[in-house]
């Protein structure tokens, strides 16, 4: 829709385990327990273990019955993906606050570009703990909305099982993440720019994102860290692993920088319905899900553009939730071809319990046929929206902190004139 | 540019932009003009003038580009009315 901000500096936030930490953050008492989640599909497989269950020998893929064989203490959990993937939107949402270029990479793992701001806060170390104090608020507003409460008990409780997010900073992506995959806990790497060529060299490759085939060749042929990967010359590594392989030698060589790339996301357009019962029934659902196309289609915002991205959610019925996030090849405005890969993922993966409320968002468009584009009122309302917020949220802290407002617009007085002071002028921004 | 949203536009809270700052222009004894504070003159790059507003209250400008010494490049200007001197953005 528009061009979106990038930044070469990089802070990378990783939370591994995302959704087994959000699962830990709500439930008292599991400290000290081997938890382990259920995949999101009717599998009855494991999708994500704790280190304790770990230790104890279950792996994610196994079945629950030889999970339990070998941990009898096991706690498993239903997932609930639609709670996992709010409270990383909260996550990104808190990490705006330091900077407006956040990039969501997956579950657990974004990139926070900070190009400029060391104007704001100083030194990558500043801006490191301006990350940190965020990520710390961002952790105990969520353990008061998931407990109801704000004791200070339980608050302390919570923060000893929740800082587990690692902290990276350097030049571009990789490095901010190599960085922060060797952080401790609540701790940070900052790599100097002049510094990462040493840094990345004396890495494993492991941290390369490589495909299995390719690790066990590299280690093979006797190449474990980065820097031995480096030493190579990049021709042959492209002549053994094809354009895969220069760009690890690339990334390893310390030659590429990936800046981190600002998410420009619309307000998105949403349609809800709640059943007065549960229901399980897919053909229902599917009905209902019609509806629900047929209603967001016609919102007014929606008019001009078509649907690029959906998301759809079910609540189900006791606990747990159902996600399917779709991103369409052709972006349509057809409500059958929007339905088309939500019934297929339905039908293939349906909840796993009777589902209480469905809610469709449209959450990316592309501009539609010229013709269409003639009726859309406003080409990046969404967008804007999302940013005036943004904008209105920077300019409340900048009073706050300096007592008054620093923020004008230019507005054009006299943009003729001869004399270049009366072409232009200052007036208070005041979102 | 971004466009005044709820703003009430109102003269008195206007600033102006771009508005001349006085300087001093100094000529030393080997004959090297050097605005005070910034720095000497290099060369000049370019002139013109500006006349205007003569049905209210005349101005007149000689406006000079000039580059100082380390490369920087300044715009001047004289009141050809009071004789005072100026720097302002192009």
């Amino acid at each position: 829709m528009s061009q979106r901000p990038t930044s070469v500096l990089a802070a990378c936030v990783w939370i591994p385990l995302f959704p087994l930490r959000c699962e830990e953050a709500r439930h008292e008492g599991l400290a000290g327990y081997p938890i382990a989640l259920l995949a999101p599909d009717t599998a009855r497989k494991l999708w994500q273990v704790s280190p304790l269950a770990r230790h104890a020998g279950v792996k994610p893929g196994m079945t629950v019955s030889q999970a339990i064989g070998l941990c009898p203490t096991l706690r498993l959990f239903e997932p609930d993906p639609v709670h996992y993937d709010e409270q990383f939107a909260r996550l990104l949402s808190a990490l705006t606050e330091v900077s407006p270029i956040v990039e969501p990479a997956e579950l657990g793992l974004a990139y926070v570009g900070t190009d400029g701001l060391e104007g704001i806060f100083g030194s990558p170390e500043k801006i490191v703990e301006a990350i940190s104090n965020t990520m710390e608020r961002w952790n105990d507003g969520m353990m008061e909305r998931d407990n109801g409460k704000t004791s200070e008990a339980s608050s302390s409780f919570h923060r000893s099982i929740f800082p587990s997010f690692h902290l990276g900073f350097g030049l571009g992506k990789f490095t901010a993440w190599v960085a922060a995959s060797r952080s401790k806990p609540g701790e940070a790497i900052i790599v100097q720019t002049d510094d990462a060529g040493n840094f990345l060299a004396s890495q494993s490759i492991a941290v390369l994102p490589l495909d299995p085939d390719i690790h066990r060749r590299l280690r093979q042929l006797g190449i474990r860290t980065l820097g031995a990967l480096a030493a190579l010359p990049e021709e042959a590594i492209a002549a053994q692993f094809g354009s895969v392989g220069r760009r690890l030698w690339l990334l390893a060589a310390g030659r590429i920088t990936e800046p981190v790339v600002g998410r420009v996301s619309p307000e998105p357009i949403v349609a809800a319905l709640t059943f007065f019962t549960p229901v399980g029934e897919r053909e229902l659902l599917s009905h209902s899900l019609d509806q629900l196309i047929a209603r967001a289609l016609r919102h007014p915002r929606r008019i001009g553009w078509r649907v690029h991205a959906l998301r759809l959610r079910a609540d189900l019925d006791g606990s747990g939730s159902w996600l399917a996030t779709i991103l369409l090849k052709d972006p349509s405005a057809d409500g059958a071809r929007i339905a088309a890969p939500l019934n297929i993922r339905l039908e293939q993966s349906p909840p796993t319990g009777a589902v209480e409320r469905l809610v469709l968002e449209f959450t990316a468009f592309a501009p539609g046929t010229s013709e269409l584009q003639l009726f859309a009122r406003d080409a990046q309302a969404a967008a804007r929206a999302g940013q005036q917020r943004a904008l209105q949220s920077a300019a409340r802290e900048i009073r706050m902190r300096i007592k008054r407002s620093s923020l004008y617009h230019i507005i054009e007085v006299q943009p003729w004139s001869r004399l270049p002071e009366r072409r232009y002028a200052l007036i208070d921004y005041e979102p | 540019m971004v466009a005044p949203a709820r703003t009430p536009l109102r003269t008195d809270r206007l600033r102006a932009v771009n508005a001349p700052k006085p300087v001093a222009l100094e000529l030393d004894a080997s004959g090297v003009l050097s605005v005070s504070k910034v720095g000497k003159i290099e060369a000049i790059l370019e002139t013109w003038r500006i006349d205007d507003e003569w049905w209210r209250q005349p101005i007149a400008r000689a406006y000079m580009e000039v580059m100082l010494e380390g490369g920087k490049r300044l715009v001047l200007f004289q009141d050809l009315i009071t004789g005072e001197w100026f720097s302002q953005m192009p």
